[in-house]
């Protein structure tokens, strides 16, 4: 029963992150988002009710409040504010795209065999999701023009990164993960104001226009 | 209370004051106390782990041994310095009418806080608040890098924070693997103490660690800005103002190698130092290499230093990655040397580009001694020092990196390494050469300004003062004050100081 709760939501994960990378509008891919992140929340839940410590309940409520509501309703507050188009413009088109994102679960689940847990069983796939996830998350952090694309994109190989210490690890030690997850927070702010000055001043938040600085 | 909680809350008291006062003696009362304040408990500090004590706090969460107790030093020096250069910085854009009170709020606040930031990574013993430290250095950071608020500035913020939260986001992913290494060696870790770790290391899963130790290095590597990650450096010590600048290419540095360290002495001691060591290697030869060719043709005064900041950045690597124990203490040596000289070259340069509006060497032209007499000069007296001519300490702690590397097994690293040197000291000692000495060319008064072209403000007018008449004021007496104690100190370095060196090269280990 675990065993398929815990499949079920990395499966879902990855189609969310699938999703992420077929969306054009930008609200949607927040939600997508959202939505991942609250899969991930359940994963440490459910790992949780499985005996994986109270620390983990913890892990779970936060992931599920932060991520999957309080930052995502931030970045739409962002984008209103601006009030920029809300279409994403990626620079490479949607079906290559898809095509290199469906490479990069290859890649990942490949690695994933390496692990000692890797062997078989749902770390195998906990793992396998949380290595293609990140290797996505790379791969949208540099085809996306805008700077909000790029925070979900970076967003995205953090949630990676935190799936693999769920499935790997049955949770950091709490403090960490506190320390952890306000420090994200903090990151999420300190780019969305970023994110506003820099709108403020190019009339855009294609970063692709940053490029005044070389050598 | 531990001395260590005291180290930590001072700075924070001193931004809460900074950005809150309106009175300039307050706010800069603040900050230079503060700092100052922070850099003697700091030896207060050091000097109980040299007696043997070993402070530590929140169930040694926070530690001090020999290495941090050396970075904390350091950075507590420099972070004392940039305070007392920052203040003169920030007097001199106020008389010319270029900072507005949110400017002054932001730069007093952010300072100190950086500097508490820096000096968290430097004393933290788990891995998990290490990274929870880091983290807050990047956050802090990217404001300062933003001060200007200029769309060049605003850039740089966005590239630095981009690659810095990628970078950290590799190294969350090489702690959360290196605390399942742990797990799945059969002995739960009940936490992650570097501490424990180095005590379990023999039982670490292989793979895992190895996993762990390549995703740490880089990310940790991106802070640090080895190549091929430094892309961002340039940007980020162009835009930031001087006093922060320094911060980042002194302090953050230091605390980044320090998280390096860090995971390089837990990969050493369960998989041998070869491993990390080659990983450390091919990064800090990447990165002198590549910082070569972009100084030869850089145009601009502080990206200049940045790319001299890669390139010290490789040679510590080099020799921490060289993975025998005269290697590390030259690298910790150099560490040492390097927090000494770099400020010198930093606050002058800034002085420069603060004088003549700009950092862009075609734009201030030839000459500069003439025009800006005591500043040129101590950037000569920076430039001599951080290319490691003697007498520059830099010069001795480079002979025994390059010493260890040929004696050892990596002649064909430190035969590359020698190559490199020799060029970007040619480079430097050519663009400064140009800038300083150079003729100077009529009718060179800058243009633009760091301030946006559309900035109406003039650059400081003292053409009517005489010739070779030298004015000297905070920030610049602070560059003089750097530059007599770095010059000391390559002749005369304090014993405790040079225990506490053998003291972290202790622990970061290698063979003998």
């Amino acid at each position: 029963m675990t065993s398929n709760v815990l499949t079920l939501c990395a499966a879902g994960m990855l189609v969310t992150t699938f999703l992420m990378v077929g969306q054009k509008a930008l609200f949607t891919t927040i939600r997508l988002y959202g939505l991942q992140s609250a899969l991930l929340g359940i994963v440490a839940g459910t790992n949780a009710f499985a005996g994986g410590g109270k620390d983990l309940f913890v892990t779970a409520a936060l992931t599920i409040v932060l991520k999957g509501f309080v930052i995502p309703w931030f970045l739409m507050r962002v984008i209103d504010r601006i009030g920029i188009t809300r279409e994403v413009q990626p620079f490479l088109n949607v079906p290559a795209s898809l095509l290199i994102c469906l490479g990069l679960t290859v890649i990942g689940y490949r690695v994933s065999t390496g692990f000692p847990e890797g062997a078989g069983g749902v770390s195998h796939h906990l793992i396998g999701v949380a290595l293609s996830m990140l290797l996505i998350g790379l791969f949208l952090m540099v085809t996306r023009r805008k700077a909000i694309s790029q925070i979900l994109a970076l967003l995205t190989v953090e949630n990676a990164v935190f799936l693999v210490a769920v499935g790997v690890t049955s949770g950091m030690p709490l403090i960490v993960e506190l320390g952890i997850s306000f420090d994200v927070l903090l990151a999420v702010l300190v780019l969305g104001v970023l994110v506003r000055r820099i709108a403020d001043r190019f009339e855009s938040m294609d970063v692709s226009r940053l490029s005044k600085l070389k050598g | 209370m531990s001395v260590l909680v005291w180290i930590l809350a001072i700075p924070i008291v001193a931004a809460v004051v900074g950005s809150l006062a309106s009175a300039r003696p307050v706010r800069e009362g603040a900050m230079i106390g503060g700092l100052a304040m922070t850099f003697v408990l700091s030896l207060v500090a050091a000097s109980q782990f040299l007696r043997g004590q070993m402070p530590s706090a929140f169930g040694d969460a926070l530690r001090l041994d020999g290495l941090s107790a050396l970075v904390l030093v350091l950075c507590a020096f420099v972070g004392l310095l940039s305070a007392l250069y920052g203040a003169g910085y920030l007097r001199r854009n106020d008389a010319r009418g270029l900072v507005t009170t949110p400017m002054r709020r932001e730069f007093y606040g952010l300072m100190p806080a950086y500097v508490f930031a820096i000096l968290f990574v430097s004393m933290s013993n788990n891995l998990g608040i290490l990274w929870i430290a880091v983290e807050l250095t990047t956050l802090v950071s990217v404001f300062l890098v933003a001060f200007h608020n200029q769309a060049t500035s605003l850039e740089a913020a966005w590239k630095f924070l981009m690659l810095g939260s990628l970078g950290l986001a590799f190294a969350l992913l090489g702690t959360v693997l290196l605390y399942a290494s742990g797990q799945t060696a059969g002995e739960s870790l009940a936490s992650l103490h570097w501490t424990r770790l180095m005590a379990a290391a023999p039982h670490l899963h292989p793979l895992t660690l190895r996993l762990a130790v390549v995703f740490a290095l880089i990310g940790y590597g991106t802070k640090a800005g080895l190549a091929p990650m430094h892309t961002w450096k340039p940007d980020a010590y162009g835009e930031a103002p001087s006093p922060a600048g320094v911060l980042m290419a002194v302090g953050m540095l230091n605390a980044a190698l320090y998280s390096v360290v860090r995971i390089h002495a837990i990969s050493t001691a369960a998989l041998g130092p070869e491993f990390s060591g080659s990983v450390l290697l091919t990064l800090g030869v990447l990165s002198v290499l590549i910082a070569t060719p972009f100084m030869l043709i850089q145009w601009n005064l502080k990206r200049l230093l940045a790319y001299s900041s890669i390139e010290h950045a490789g040679i510590m690597a080099i020799g921490f990655g060289l993975g025998v124990r005269a290697g590390v203490f030259g690298a910790l040596l150099h560490m040492t040397y390097h927090s000494l000289a770099k400020p010198v070259a930093f606050f002058s340069a800034g002085s420069i580009a603060q004088r003549f509006s700009t950092s862009d060497m075609s734009k201030i032209g030839g000459g500069t001694m003439a025009r800006a007499s005591l500043a040129s000069a101590l950037l000569i007296v920076g430039a001599v020092l951080i290319t490691g001519t003697p007498p520059s300490g830099i010069f001795f702690s480079e002979l025994i990196v390059l010493r260890a590397g040929f004696v050892g097994s990596h002649p064909a690293v430190a035969a590359t390494l020698l190559a490199a040197l020799v060029v970007l000291f040619c480079g430097l000692a050519f663009q400064i050469g140009r800038l300083v000495l150079g003729r100077g060319t009529a009718g060179n008064q800058p243009r633009g300004s760091v301030f946006g072209p559309n900035s109406s403000l003039a650059p400081l007018s003292d053409e009517n003062r005489p010739p070779g008449l030298v004015s000297i004021d905070l920030a610049l007496g602070t560059a003089l004050a750097a530059a007599i104690v770095a010059i000391i100190s390559a002749f005369y370095l304090p014993a405790p100081l040079l225990d506490l060196i053998h003291a972290a090269a202790d622990v970061v280990g290698g063979r003998s």
